[in-house]
C-alpha cells in the first residue's frame, strides 16, 4: 500500500542541545490512523512540526502526499490539516467568521459539517473565539480542521482539557472523517491510550527522540503477554529467566515478565515447564506502554536495536 | 433492536473480538435471529466511536465463521445458520468463562470441590429466580464483560 506519510533519518536538535527527533524513519499507509505515544518531552510535537514542515529537519527528510511540506503549495497544504497544542485561533473572531475565512482556502470546505459539529459539540458559533472555555476553542479548532475535508489529519494532543463527554464527541468526529469515501490518513498523539485503543491502528512509542516502536496495534496486542510462573519451592531457582523476556521481576517463588509471543511453539514450551505453575495475561495498550517505559526493565526497543519484524505493512 | 455494545478498554481483548463475542452472545442468546440485519458499519463506527475498520474486521470475521451475512450494498444481515451455530457458540462461551473461574479460582488456592459446590448453589439460586427476575442474561453478560 502506498504510504502518505514517510520520514527517513528525520532528526532535529534544538539549541542546548536538545535532541528532539533522532534518526526518525517512518512510513504510515494511506487511511492508517496512526497513534503517537511517549512519555513528555519525548519528541512527539517536534514530529508532527517536522511533518507539517513548520520547523526544518537537521538532516533527514519527510514527505506527505508525496511533498515535501516546507516546499509544498496550497494544492498539497489545503489537503493537509494540523491541529497545533498550543490553542492559536485569533481570539477575535468566531467560529464563524473563522469559517467563512477559512472556505476560502479550501476547495473541499464543507460549511455544512461545521455547522453540523458546532451544533452537536456545543461549541458557541458566533462569540468570538476569546470568550471560548479552553475545551471548547479546542473543540473549534478541530472542527475547523475537519470541516476542510482534508486527506491527512494530524493532531497534537487533540483531547487534552476535553472531558469525557467532548473527548468521545471528538472521536466520533474523528471517525466520521475516516468514513469518507476519499478517506482520510490521521496521525495523532495523545495521552489517552484508553482512546487511542479505540480508534488507532498503528501506534508508534517514542522515547527520548527515537521512534523505538512501530507496530499495528492489533500484532501489539495479540503477541504481547504478561507471564507469570509460580515455583513450587519458595524460591524462584538460581539464574532462572523467562525465555524471550528482556527483564524479570523476581518476588519469593514468583517471576513475572513481558514477553513477546511471536509464535504458538513459544505459548507451549511456557506452559510446559516443569514444577511451575505459569499464568499468562493478555495486556492492554496501557499496561504495554507503562511497561515500556518501566526504567528497572532498562527501556527497550523494537526497532533501532534489533531490526525486529516490527515494522509498518 | 436496539443493540447495546460495551467496549472495555481494560480487558486487553482487540476491540473486534469484543465485538464479535458480544454479537455473538446477541446470537446464542436469541436476541439476535436469522435475518435480523445488523448496524451498518458507519453506524456502529460512529455510535461507539470505533475505528471503522474495526468493525468492518469484526464482520468480516462474523461472516467468515458463518454467523452472520454480507450481501453487497444491502448490509449484515444475521446467518441462516445462525441458530445452529449457536448451540455450539453458548457452550464455547460457557467454557471460556468457566475457564476463567477455574483460573482465579487456583491462584486463589481454592479446591475444586468447593469451586464446583459455589457454581451449583450460585445455579440453583440463579435458576430459583429465574421465574422473577430477569433470569440468566444479565449474569452471562457481566461475566461476558470481564
Amino acid at each position: 500500500m502506498a504510504s502518505t506519510i514517510t520520514a527517513r533519518d528525520l532528526t532535529k536538535t534544538f539549541k542546548g542541545p536538545v535532541v528532539a527527533v533522532t534518526g526518525m524513519d517512518l512510513d504510515i499507509p494511506e487511511g492508517a490512523v496512526f497513534g503517537l505515544i511517549g512519555r513528555n518531552g519525548a519528541g512527539k510535537t517536534t514530529t508532527l512540526r517536522l511533518l507539517m514542515g513548520l520547523i526544518r529537519p537537521d538532516s533527514g527528510c519527510c514527505q506527505v502526499l508525496g511533498n515535501d511540506m516546507i516546499a509544498a503549495g496550497s494544492q498539497v497544504r489545503q489537503k493537509v490539516a494540523y491541529v497545533a497544542q498550543s490553542l492559536q485561533l485569533p481570539g477575535w473572531m468566531s467560529v464563524e467568521d473563522l469559517c467563512r475565512c477559512h472556505r476560502h482556502y479550501y476547495s473541499l470546505w464543507d460549511d455544512d459539517l461545521a455547522g453540523r459539529l458546532a451544533r452537536q459539540w456545543e461549541v458557541p458559533y458566533a462569540r468570538p473565539v476569546s470568550q471560548l472555555s479552553g475545551g471548547q476553542q479546542r473543540q473549534a479548532a478541530i472542527l475547523l480542521a475537519l470541516a476542510a475535508r482534508p486527506r491527512v489529519l494530524l493532531l497534537d494532543e487533540p483531547a487534552a482539557g476535553l472531558d469525557l463527554v467532548a473527548r468521545r464527541e471528538l472521536l466520533s468526529g474523528l471517525v466520521d472523517a475516516l468514513c469518507q469515501e476519499e478517506g482520510c490518513t490521521v496521525v495523532l498523539s495523545t495521552h489517552l491510550i484508553g482512546d487511542l485503543e479505540r480508534v488507532a491502528d498503528h501506534i508508534g512509542i517514542m522515547d527520548r527522540g527515537r521512534l523505538t516502536a512501530c507496530v499495528r496495534l492489533e500484532e501489539l496486542l495479540q503477541t504481547t503477554r504478561r507471564v507469570q510462573v509460580v515455583f513450587d519451592q519458595s524460591e524462584v531457582p538460581e539464574g532462572f529467566t523467562i525465555p524471550g523476556a528482556r527483564s524479570c521481576h523476581v518476588r519469593g517463588p514468583v517471576i513475572s515478565a513481558v514477553v513477546r509471543l511471536t509464535e504458538a511453539e513459544q505459548l507451549r514450551r511456557l506452559r510446559e515447564m516443569p514444577g511451575a505453575r505459569v499464568n499468562i495475561f493478555s495486556m492492554n495498550l496501557e499496561d504495554i506502554f507503562l511497561d515500556w517505559f518501566d526504567r528497572d526493565g532498562g527501556g527497550r526497543s523494537m526497532v533501532s536495536d534489533d531490526q525486529e519484524d516490527f515494522s509498518l505493512s | 433492536m436496539a443493540l447495546h455494545f460495551q467496549i472495555d478498554g481494560q480487558s486487553g481483548l482487540p476491540v473486534y473480538r469484543q465485538l464479535m463475542d458480544q454479537i455473538k452472545y446477541y446470537v446464542a442468546s436469541g436476541a439476535l435471529v436469522s435475518g435480523d440485519q445488523l448496524p451498518s458499519i458507519r453506524e456502529l463506527a460512529q455510535s461507539l466511536a470505533l475505528n471503522p475498520t474495526t468493525i468492518v474486521k469484526a464482520y468480516n470475521e462474523l461472516a467468515h465463521e458463518r454467523v452472520i451475512e454480507l450481501r453487497q450494498g444491502k448490509g449484515a444481515f444475521v446467518g441462516a445458520q445462525a441458530s445452529m451455530l449457536s448451540a455450539r457458540e453458548r457452550e464455547k462461551m460457557l467454557r471460556r468463562m468457566a475457564r476463567q473461574l477455574a483460573v482465579e479460582a487456583s491462584q486463589m488456592g481454592i479446591e475444586m470441590g468447593r469451586l464446583a459446590q459455589l457454581l451449583e448453589e450460585e445455579a440453583r439460586e440463579v435458576q430459583g429466580n429465574r421465574s422473577s427476575a430477569e433470569g440468566l442474561a444479565p449474569v452471562v453478560v457481566a461475566g461476558l464483560k470481564r
